[in-house]
């Protein structure tokens, strides 16, 4: 398997050297296929690195490379889902979700996009011709995550998309997540808060220091797959590996 | 933070005291014997408009033809300024200025400027429309414009979408509510600049009207003139406001 994402001695400056210190010397490689979640404490640039990789930012010192090729631009393959829901107010559930598509593959390829299929994993049924103002925070979210997911990405690049979910719907997408990615093997960074989802769902889970970002953990998480909320959180290893965390981060 | 609930109006008392106003207006100019030269009675006014119906039909039609010429100029022209000052760079530190200086010379000093350039006829009125009507399009479009929220522009340069796609899919429509903004001040003022350039030269329109029964001292049709023009007025006003129901969003 090969490297996906090389990020090498990164470090990255808001307003340039003097400025904000938002990351400071990040190593990070990720396997293609690999699920890699990020958690850090608010404001230590888990968004940032989000953005480095997506190629909408720059940096200071180091590299950032996706697939071998450095990453100076966004990417075609490349799926974001903000820590905001960026729907368009003006276009229905339906025209947000093939957005993604049209954008990069134009109309026909928009319309061709299968939105029903899509409706149904997000569980947005009798929605499809609503506009955003209709919707609820949670649905907002789904939304945009189905947006990316429709793109059917090689590297899905997440900021906290669960955030604003209840704890149901947020084990549901979870296991959507979990399916989908089993099924098309994607390679996923996934920003978290919650150190139980990104025990559940990764691979491997990176941690971030307070700002200025430093990588101060890199845990492997041994867990079998494929994995299912209610079956995996019972076993013990699941458990070690939140407190692990817990304690790294500080929380216990 | 709740508001204060505002001081409910009463229909019933509005139309009570307008009412009031009218009869204290009829019964006043019998009552005072004031010159019908120098103020009619509302009834006499309402005589008179009545009798001079075909004219100020006829009058008003021309005054509507100079008006949505006038505005529809604006509405074309303001909305490619403002995207050309919005979307190239040497057009903001150019043309932005010179926009904003044109504003401030006193559009009502320039129409014997346009009737000597244009003529008596339909050019100069169309011109001093216009002229009235531009500015506050190209400034409510700007705000627009400038106005579109960074996080969907990020997602949309996230999408790889050039700035065509980006121009004609986000800020169009971002900008649609603040252009309807602008063209409800607009349209009034398409009126007062095709009224305006009516007195300073003409043979028809509703300007002219006025001008020419002031000069007759037939008062009445003064006032019913201009009640014609208000209602002209009003009545355009409406379709813009009709208009703007079906630009319903707001991209906050
Ligand atoms: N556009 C910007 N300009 C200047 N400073 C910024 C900008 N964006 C973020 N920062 C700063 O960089 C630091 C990291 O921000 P970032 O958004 O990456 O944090 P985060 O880890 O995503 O936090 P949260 O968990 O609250 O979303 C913060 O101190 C923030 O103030
Ligand atoms: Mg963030």
């Amino acid at each position: 398997m090969g490297v996906a994402i090389r990020v090498e001695n990164l470090t990255k400056y808001y307003g340039g050297p003097g400025g904000t210190k938002a990351l400071e010397d990040v190593d990070i490689a990720i396997d293609d296929c690999e699920f890699i979640s990020i958690i850090g404490p608010s404001g230590c640039g888990k968004s940032t690195l989000l953005r480095v990789l997506a190629g909408l930012h720059g940096f200071d010192t180091g590299s950032a490379r996706m697939f071998d090729a450095p990453i100076d631009r966004p990417r075609d393959d490349v799926g974001v889902v903000f820590q905001t829901s960026n729907l368009l107010p003006w276009a229905t559930v339906r025209k947000n979700l093939t957005l993604a598509v049209e954008i990069r593959h134009g109309q026909a390829a928009a319309a061709a996009a299968d939105v029903a299929g899509m409706i149904d994993l997000l569980n947005l049924n009798g929605f499809e011709d609503k506009y955003p103002h209709e919707l609820s925070g949670g649905m907002k979210h789904r939304v945009a995550i189905g947006q990316a997911l429709m793109q059917n990405p090689r590297v899905l690049l997440m900021d906290e998309p669960f955030g604003a979910l209840d704890a149901l719907t947020r084990d549901r997408l979870n296991v959507e997540l979990l399916r989908l990615w089993q099924r098309d093997r994607k390679t996923v960074v996934l920003i978290t808060h919650s150190i139980a989802e990104a025990v559940l769902l990764s691979d491997r889970v990176l941690v971030l220091s307070e700002r200025p970002g430093r990588l101060i953990a890199n845990l492997r998480i041994d867990l079998p797959r494929p994995r299912d909320p209610s079956v995996t959180r019972d076993l013990p290893a699941f458990g070690d590996h939140v407190v692990e965390l817990s304690r790294i981060m500080g929380v216990v | 933070m709740a508001r204060a609930a505002a001081p409910r109006s009463n229909p019933l008392v509005a139309a009570a005291f307008f009412l009031l106003v009218a009869l204290a207006w009829e019964f006043g100019v019998r009552w005072f014997e004031v010159k019908p030269y120098l103020l009619p009675s509302l009834s006499a006014i309402a005589t008179a408009f009545w009798d001079a119906r075909g004219l100020l039909l006829e009058h008003g039609l021309v005054t509507l033809g100079e008006v949505l010429a006038g505005f529809i100029a604006a509405a074309l022209l303001g909305v490619l300024l403002a995207a050309a000052i919005h979307v190239v760079p040497i057009a903001r530190s150019t043309l932005y200025p010179m926009v904003i200086a044109l504003q401030s010379i006193p559009k009502i000093g320039l129409a014997p400027l346009m009737v000597v350039w244009l003529g008596y006829g339909f050019g100069s009125k169309l011109v001093m429309a216009f002229l009235f009507a531009f500015f506050p399009i190209v400034i409510a479009t700007l705000g627009g414009l400038a106005g579109v929220p960074s996080n969907l522009e990020e997602h949309f340069r996230a999408l790889g979408a050039s700035r065509w796609t980006m121009f004609r899919r986000l800020q169009v429509p971002a900008a649609m509510p603040n252009f309807m903004d602008g063209c409800k001040v607009a349209m009034p003022l398409a009126v007062i600049g095709a009224i305006v350039g009516e007195f300073v030269g003409s043979n028809n329109g509703l300007g002219n009207v006025i001008l020419t029964a002031t000069g007759s001292s037939q008062t009445a049709l003064t006032f019913a003139a201009l009640l014609a023009v208000t209602l002209l007025s009003l009545a355009l006003f409406y379709v813009v406001e009709l208009l703007s129901k079906f630009i319903w969003w707001r991209a906050i």
